[in-house]
């Protein structure tokens, strides 16, 4: 038994180290200034422990553009996801309509097929409708990964709620929408909370439709901006560090404080990998 | 669901027959996009580096995900603080992730942290340039993925691993088995569902993936990382030839037709349980 627990221990300590190093990487070196980066110095900690990189990414550079462009995008697109996630799910847990399985499984197509393969022809699609280039073609695309994966995770959270519920509030006299708004979504609040979670950070970390679709840039987003900050000028290592941890920051302190309720919503809804 | 996902795809497929390049009218040309990538060198290495990645990350994330699952089922205390603390990875942006890697397999000292460390310590004498050879950056991005990814693999073994009834490995331990047959003929065949789940679908996301290689090598050094999405940008955005570009990232969509059906089936069939 005293064997296992130091095994135990030990593979604990091992894992927590190997996820553990690399953040601790970028933190530090985004205190640290130039010279004690491009010369090796204090490897571990930064010593002296400095600001600038901090102050130079605000003031020198677009990237307070980007990072509000990241929050209306993500915010907005978590807004619309729930709202039809919240439809959709509640159209195919509970109403018994023809091509309901059909739709089911389209959901579950859909949320696999890879954007790889879909962001040329949506680049000609939203160039088509004059969308490119400007944040409403993140706003038209987005929804192509977050709507189908909402509905599917809230369809789990739906089922698992007793009808009678319901059905009391509708013999009261109350209309469907009613039923849902004031009956299951109450209910079903963890399995919304998980939804909006994951559909704010699947946008905020996006990509590749980013780069796609947006060249302007005072309209790109932070994933993209931070890729531009490399090729644009190779020496300013420190403020790229410090801009990735802003943008992590966010998305870590937001999931501390409901990583039980993701846990579950990965169990419900086996999420990408 | 249709207009999202339905449309741009048929567009896709209609791109792939045509010569269109960036400013020209598309003419309809047939198979010739494909018959031109089949006879291509590029296109051969880009398959290859493509299965090379998928499979090798895949392999790695499950062999951790189930060594990770096995240490936190072991741990008796504050359990739920080192899953959400191992998950950590798995929320973060991809391409921070990616820019970080960047920086720890750099070759400068000051910024690489492998280079920092290993020259710290005297084990090497001059830095090492970990991505400027093929394999090497084969690795580096094999490696950036494996970390984003294994964290979600050992969280789903160790839920997979929670449902398995602990009388099995009662009456397995009264029969006299050992602790290597009780994890092969009772933890393994009990994982079965949630392992085919998570190698199916991480199998058909890393296939595709992008990020990750973009924003690490671009494809490079010279062809060596270059995969299907990458080079299906490359072609369409740098070359201009996006009847090309499309054809590229079709040639994956057979093996979907084929796997896409096994894992919503698998998926169906958890909600219906």
């Amino acid at each position: 038994m005293r064997t296992g627990r130091l095994a135990t221990v030990l593979g604990l300590g091992a894992f927590v180290l190997v996820v553990l190093v690399p953040f601790w990487w970028i933190a530090s070196m985004s205190f640290k200034t130039y010279e004690q980066i491009q010369f090796a110095q204090s490897i571990y900690v930064p010593r002296p422990f400095t600001w600038e990189n901090y102050t130079g990414l605000w003031l020198g550079t677009r990237f307070p553009l980007w990072l509000r462009n990241s929050a209306i995008i993500a915010g907005a697109n978590t807004l619309a996801s729930l709202l039809f996630g919240c439809l959709g799910a509640y159209a195919l847990a509970r109403l018994r309509f023809p091509g309901r399985a059909l739709i089911a499984r389209g959901l579950v197509v859909s949320y696999l097929v890879p954007p790889a393969l879909l962001f040329i022809p949506l680049y000609r699609v939203l160039a088509e409708l004059g969308a490119t280039n400007s944040l409403a073609a993140l706003f038209l695309s987005y929804p192509t990964f977050t709507v189908p994966f909402c509905t599917w995770l809230l369809i789990g959270f739906f089922k698992a709620l007793p009808i009678e519920l319901e059905e009391a509030a509708l013999v009261d006299g109350a209309t469907r929408l009613q039923a849902l708004w004031r009956v299951l979504l109450p209910l079903a609040a963890p399995g919304i909370v998980a939804a909006a979670i994951f559909a704010f950070t699947l946008s905020w970390n996006e990509f590749l439709y980013a780069l796609v679709f947006i060249q302007d840039e005072r309209t790109l987003t932070v994933p993209v901006g931070l890729n531009l900050l490399i090729y644009g000028d190779v020496f300013h290592w420190g403020e790229l560090m410090a801009a990735s941890v802003i943008t992590t920051v966010p998305v870590v302190t937001l999931y501390m404080f409901i990583h039980r309720w993701m846990v579950e919503g990965l169990a419900a809804g086996s999420v990408k990998g | 669901m249709v207009a999202l996902i339905g449309y741009p795809f048929s567009r896709a497929i209609w791109l792939s027959f045509t010569d269109k390049l960036v400013g020209y009218p598309e003419r309809f040309v047939g198979l010739r996009n494909y018959i031109y990538l089949a006879q291509e060198d590029t296109f051969r290495t880009v398959v290859r580096n493509s299965l090379v990645f998928t499979v090798a990350s895949v392999a790695l994330k499950v062999l951790t995900g189930l060594a990770m699952a096995l240490v936190l089922h072991a741990t008796w205390r504050w359990r739920s603080f080192f899953r959400g603390l191992l998950l950590l990875p798995w929320v973060t942006s991809t391409v921070i992730i990616a820019l970080t890697w960047r920086w720890m397999f750099d070759a400068f000292p000051g910024r690489g942290f492998f280079n920092s460390v290993l020259l710290d310590a005297g084990l090497l004498t001059r830095p090492i340039a970990f991505m400027a050879t093929p394999e090497g950056a084969m690795a580096a991005v094999v490696v950036a993925n494996w970390w984003r990814g294994f964290p979600f693999f050992g969280v789903s073994y160790l839920a997979g691993m929670q449902s398995i009834p602990g009388e099995l490995y009662e009456a397995a331990a009264v029969d006299g088995a050992g602790a290597w047959r009780r994890f092969w003929h009772i933890t393994l065949p009990g994982l079965q569902h949630v392992m085919v789940v998570t190698i199916l679908l991480t199998f058909i996301f890393t296939l595709n993936d992008f990020n990750i290689i973009y924003v690490m090598t671009r494809g490079g050094p010279g062809t060596a990382t270059q995969v299907f999405a990458t080079y299906s940008y490359e072609v369409a955005f740098n070359q201009l030839r996006w009847g090309r570009g499309v054809t590229i990232s079709i040639y994956v969509v057979p093996l979907l037709i084929a796997l896409i059906p096994l894992v919503s089936r698998h998926l169906l069939r958890e909600r219906a349980a």
